[in-house]
């Protein structure tokens, strides 16, 4: 191995050239912080209101990214925008380009549903089907997909998905009842582990706790750090602590005169927290504003 | 030393006459629509079931003058051509439904949506003339495939609003699921929204059965009746109104009224078995989809 430039701050500095040796290799030191998804100058529109303006930032892989922000601030635009949920609002367009591994997402060549295989999404309220079984919830989709074509292949891309979301333990004697029937923090995981069985490379998470208590709060920032050695994730949310507690890197939003959202600061999650550089983001972690 | 509270002030005595007198308008207006339905069923049950036995069941009518016969024709042809109805009526009506709700940014949708209110408001009977001239016309035979078709008619844009209805109240969050697991469109219809909605959907084919069913007018340029039991849908067919239409015009002879009456108890006992049937499968479909 040649000698590398310090690793700090390479999250700017990526090459396409870094591709090969970071992809699908288990790394033993410090993740890589190539970047899995790169925002540039996004603004994002809902008809003629301007929500989100000239965002950018880097989603690396094998991290936790915290949008941190008041309301309002245009988080979960951002968060939408990332694997094309967002035009799926009436009325909603954005401007300038995500990239997905050097790929742009909204090239017209790119089918919406192939992005949202690769990059999924975890809602704030869980959403499983409810006519569906556990079961059922998680082989549908990929079966859908042409992910499990087999009974044996589906069985097995249940289970394993269920593990990966820490569910499997609590719901293996009851695989065939409903989804609904589960409670707020296993329906979320449950969601989780369906999003995983149609094999993600990204994972953003939207206010995913917002719903749940405390107990099941936990078990979920537990099981995103469990899944961010495989997984680049990205989550939104209010909760500060919560940011603090499972995030690499942070973002923290505001919002302009104009009320779009906006980057104010990002960085490491510690240096955030404990030395922000913007007036701003420091009023807002010590609770002055927001 | 009485404590002075509003609390202890007495209400008006007006108001408490006011209260009274609107409480018991709405009692009485409740009576008023209710007694219609009551004689219903006290004349459909005294007449009915003195002049309805098993036998009604399995035979055939003899002359109409003489006593006694059954409607086993038109029993059969009931069940036949509202089934051959519902097999028409249920693929359109959610087809109709998914075009306007899945749609709904396309042109056609509100062209559609209004074509189904203005089919639900047309008069039976135009239904009738309409299919007489259509089909019958053109295949120059009465046939119980025409009846079926008006029915089909009948029933199109109660099963297309109800389902509708339904469709639009999925969860957006349940449509984002979908979209966020890349699903395509159709194969979150077909086995994520149309189950999360069956019930509403049975409820909506088991009021367009009842609504059809009981329906004389577009049988009789279509269907027209027979005498005999009949199983080919190109041939006439008779049907339960079709039978009490006919006896009922020839009230005069008294076996003519008997079978009228219990002609008419039949049909109204298919009618709610049909609704028994349609609630006990669409509670099946709630709970296995409800929550617990």
């Amino acid at each position: 191995m040649t000698a590398q430039p310090a690793a700090i701050g390479v999250r700017i500095a990526t090459q396409p050239t870094d591709v090969a040796e970071t992809e699908g290799v288990a790394v033993t030191t410090a993740p890589s912080k190539k970047a899995a998804i790169e925002v540039r100058n996004l603004s994002a529109y809902y008809g003629a209101k301007r929500a989100v303006a000239n965002v950018s930032l880097d989603a690396p892989q094998r991290s936790i990214t915290a949008i941190i922000g008041p309301s309002g601030s245009g988080k979960t635009t951002v968060l939408r925008a990332l694997n094309r949920m967002l035009e799926v609002v009436p009325g909603a367009r954005i401007e300038g380009s995500v990239r997905f591994h050097d790929v742009d997402i909204y090239d017209p060549q790119i089918d919406p549903a192939a992005v949202r295989r690769t990059i999924g999404m975890v809602f704030q309220q869980p959403n499983p089907f409810p006519t569906m079984s556990i079961f059922e919830n998680v082989a549908a989709a990929a079966r859908f997909n042409g992910i499990a074509r087999t009974k044996a292949e589906a069985a097995e891309l249940v289970e394993r998905s269920l593990r990966s979301a820490a569910l499997w333990d609590e719901v293996k004697d009851s695989l065939g009842k409903s989804g609904a029937s589960l409670s707020g923090g296993q329906q979320q995981r449950l969601c989780i582990a369906r999003a995983l069985a149609v094999s993600p490379e990204v994972i953003l998470m939207d206010e995913p706790c917002s719903a749940l208590d405390p107990i099941a709060t936990l078990q979920i920032e537990e099981l995103a750090r469990e899944l961010r050695q495989r997984y680049a994730i990205v989550i939104v949310t209010h909760n500060m602590q919560q940011a603090a507690r499972v995030s690499d890197e942070t973002i923290f939003m505001s919002m302009n005169e104009d009320r779009a959202g906006y980057v104010v600061e990002t960085g490491a999650t510690a240096q955030i927290f404990t030395n922000p550089v913007n007036k701003i983001t420091e009023d807002y972690i010590t609770g002055r504003f927001g | 030393m009485s404590v002075d509270s509003r609390l202890l002030r007495p209400t008006a005595p007006g108001r408490r006459a006011v209260d009274r007198t609107i409480f018991g308008l709405c009692i009485l207006a409740g009576i008023l629509a209710l007694a219609p339905l009551g004689a219903v069923i006290y004349f459909l049950i005294v007449d009915g079931l003195s002049a309805w036995s098993p036998a009604f069941l399995v035979e055939l009518p003899g002359p109409i003058t003489t006593p006694g016969g059954g409607a086993l024709h038109a029993i059969i042809g009931t069940l036949m051509m509202t089934g051959l109805s519902l097999v028409i009526a249920t693929p359109m009506g959610l087809a109709v439904a998914i075009l306007i709700v899945e749609e709904r940014t396309s042109r056609i949708a509100p062209l559609v949506r209004t074509a189904v209110d203005l089919l639900a408001g047309v008069p039976s009977i135009v239904v009738g003339i309409f299919v007489y001239t259509l089909v019958v016309l053109s295949t120059r035979h009465f046939s119980g495939f025409a009846g079926s078709v008006a029915l089909a008619i009948i029933m199109l844009p109660i099963i297309a609003r109800t389902s509708e209805e339904m469709l639009k109240i999925i969860p957006r969050s349940l449509r984002e699921g979908t979209m966020a697991l890349g699903m395509a469109r159709w194969r979150a219809l077909t086995f994520v929204f149309i189950p999360t909605i069956a019930s509403g959907i049975l409820t909506g084919i088991a009021l367009a059965v009842s609504r059809a069913i009981g329906e004389t007018a577009p049988l009789l340029f279509t269907a027209l009746g027979s005498n005999f039991v009949q199983t080919d849908f190109s041939e006439p067919m008779n049907a339960l109104p079709l039978y009490i239409f006919q006896n009922a015009i020839n009230i005069g002879f008294p076996a003519a009224k008997q079978r009228a009456w219990a002609a008419a108890l039949t049909l109204v006992v298919i009618v709610l078995l049909f609704n028994l049937i349609g609630r006990w499968l669409a509670s099946r479909a709630t709970v296995r989809g409800a929550r617990s």
